[in-house]
């Protein structure tokens, strides 16, 4: 029925073609199975331990406008106009022209990833779908996987590339950058991610030793990148989630959900 | 009577040895606390300008409240004619803004962090007083703003710079600025006043290799730099962009040095620094011919301009100036001053 609905909204709205967003909603999406594996943070303290996943399903790609509008369609209390500040801030779907319009001018966006959304909304939505947001180590342990369809010399390369692109005026769509060999879609140099357990590390501001954890990552960051340069750029993400609060509605941050294999 | 009188001055003697001695107990403490009784005087905003310009002598003598807001840009700039560099800054050049307050001031800090940046930001000033000297309150997501207030104790030149992990690559990205904090009696009066900060940069490509230039972590943490810059770019303040000064004229330079790694040989060919203030503390050192700024350090140096012509500022280490970047340029006009210099045919 919400399906219906929704479809309905954006043709009556739109003289675009819509076959498109049709396609893109009328497919539930595509969960893949994450092998179980050892999640080695970049360091080690009593709290951050090396972590065993197991193994788990996670969305191929990023939660899209066109599936975060079907989201709001159904649940009323997270429309634009109805939200909580509590839960989203005044950023929170920023880009849309209304509630339940993304928008004319936003007709390239609609198979993008929704962003301006709040760890709140973004759990809500998984939890919706029958699925909860991964964890920090689920998350780690799927991005550092290998791309599989790109030329690349290392992938913190390839990550520190896409932090120094300024944005682009229009976010690109879902399945544009690579694949990894899990098959696993966009998952560095399309957007940050929200995960399950975000400020667990670094609760602090400064990231140079005022807890133990800090210390550690610190001496960390300049040691273990020798090794293995992929940790640096994992450093930069600690940071950034380190610096989140779940209400805060950003540019670049979406998220894609996870599911426990019963 | 007499004896009461006596015995009342013998009173009012001790009475005043013992708030000596209590005041000698905790010295430091003391001072420090009458200042903090002092009111505040009302609110400013902050002047910020960009290198090499310097905020105006400030015209008041008891503390205020000074608001300051700082935005985080990311943005690509030219690092050299042909070359380009996704630099990370404190208002949108290299060095950040320059910050001027006074002595006993409460600074009252937003740092904004815009929208559209890829990653988080906070800001460490050194001339703060407290956890992370600021970086702890000011943890920055993208479109996010954060707010603290700290005392400005220490009169000096202050270094500020990014120290969101990982440090190194945001200052090596151009994060950093300086901020003045004038003594309660002002800074003495000078004819000129300019702002130069010096950093090193690292790129995948060689110093001057065309196009948009990635960042190095390598030849960072090698601390090896491709370039070695007066405000964040090659030529930045040479040729037309020179500063100027008059025969005659005294010019004082603030001088940071962002780093990340590098120590700055500070020299000016053909002038001697008549005063500096030892990396921006309390000592005057008179008579230098060439000064060492450490990393997230700082100096003010002054001048008198006695003979006119071009003046190059370097890094006396001298290849980082000739072949890195590492050189402005003071233009100084007016008259010839034979009983200084002249050219002998």
């Amino acid at each position: 029925m919400k399906y219906i609905l929704t479809i309905l909204l954006l043709t009556g709205c739109f003289d675009v073609s819509n076959a498109q967003q049709k396609k893109a909603v009328s497919f539930e999406k595509k969960m893949l199975k994450i092998p179980a594996g050892n999640y080695k943070p970049f360091f080690v303290t009593k709290s951050n331990k090396p972590i065993k996943v197991a193994a788990f399903k996670m969305d191929e790609s990023a939660v899209t406008n066109t599936e975060f509008l079907l989201f709001v369609t159904a649940n009323p209390e997270w429309r634009k106009s109805k939200v909580n500040r509590l839960f989203a801030d005044s950023n929170y779907l920023r880009d849309w022209e209304s509630d339940l319009i993304i928008g004319g001018k936003n007709i390239n966006i609609y198979n993008s990833p929704v962003v301006h959304v709040s760890w709140f909304a973004a759990q809500a939505y998984c939890k919706w779908k029958n699925k909860r947001l991964p964890t920090v180590a689920e998350w780690e342990l799927a991005g550092n996987a290998a791309p599989k369809n790109i030329k690349y010399t290392s992938l913190t390369e390839y990550i520190l590339g896409w932090y120094k692109k300024p944005n682009l005026p229009v976010l690109p769509n879902i399945k544009t950058t690579y694949q990894n060999v899990y098959g696993l879609y966009d998952m560095h140099g399309l957007i940050w991610e929200w995960t399950f357990n975000f400020n667990s590390f670094i609760s602090s501001g400064d990231s140079r030793g005022n807890t133990e954890d800090e210390l550690k990552a610190f001496c960390a960051a300049g040691s273990i990148n020798v090794v293995d340069k992929t940790d640096y750029a994992g450093f930069l993400r600690f940071s950034y989630r380190g610096s989140l609060k779940g209400n805060y509605c950003i540019a670049n941050l979406g998220f894609r959900c996870a599911k426990t294999i019963e | 009577m007499k004896h009461v009188k006596q015995g009342l001055s013998h009173l009012i003697l001790l009475c005043s040895i013992s708030i000596v001695l209590s005041c000698n107990n905790n010295s430091g403490n003391s001072a420090v606390e009458n200042k903090l009784d002092t009111v505040l005087t009302g609110t400013v905003t902050a002047e910020l300008t960009d290198a090499p310009a310097v905020p105006k002598p400030l015209n008041y003598t008891s503390p205020k409240k000074v608001t300051v807001q700082l935005d985080v840009i990311e943005k690509v700039m030219k690092i050299s004619d042909s070359t380009e560099y996704t630099f990370w800054t404190f208002g949108g050049h290299v060095p950040g803004k320059f910050i001027r307050v006074r002595q006993g001031d409460l600074v009252d800090f937003t740092l904004h962090n815009m929208p559209d940046s890829k990653l988080s930001h906070n800001i460490d000033l050194h001339a703060v007083t407290g956890p992370g000297g600021g970086a702890d309150a000011t943890a920055t997501a993208p479109g996010q703003s954060s707010h603290f207030q700290f005392r400005a104790l220490n009169p000096g030149l202050f270094v500020y710079h990014c120290a969101t992990g990982p440090v190194g690559m945001h200052i090596a990205n151009g994060m950093y600025g300086l901020i003045l904090v004038e003594p309660q009696s002002g800074m003495a009066k000078v004819d000129k006043e300019y702002y130069i900060m010096q950093g090193d940069f690292y790129t995948k490509g060689k110093f001057e290799a065309p196009g948009l230039q990635d960042f190095d972590m390598d030849k960072a943490i090698a601390e090896h730099p491709d370039y070695v810059l007066f405000n964040g770019r090659v030529r930045s303040t040479t040729g037309k962009n020179a500063l100027t000064a008059n025969v005659g004229e005294t010019v004082r330079l603030y001088v940071g040095n962002g780093g990340p790694n590098l120590v700055s040989s500070f020299h000016v060919i053909g002038e001697i620094f008549n005063k500096v203030y030892m990396e921006s503390g309390s000592e005057i050192n008179r008579n230098v011919q060439t000064t060492l700024i450490p990393a997230g350090g700082s100096t003010m140096v002054e001048m008198k301009m006695e003979v006119p012509g071009v003046y190059n500022l370097v890094d006396h280490a001298i290849f980082r100036a000739f072949n890195k970047g590492a050189l402005a340029q003071i233009k100084v006009s007016g008259d010839e001053n034979p009983a200084v210099f002249q050219k002998l045919k």
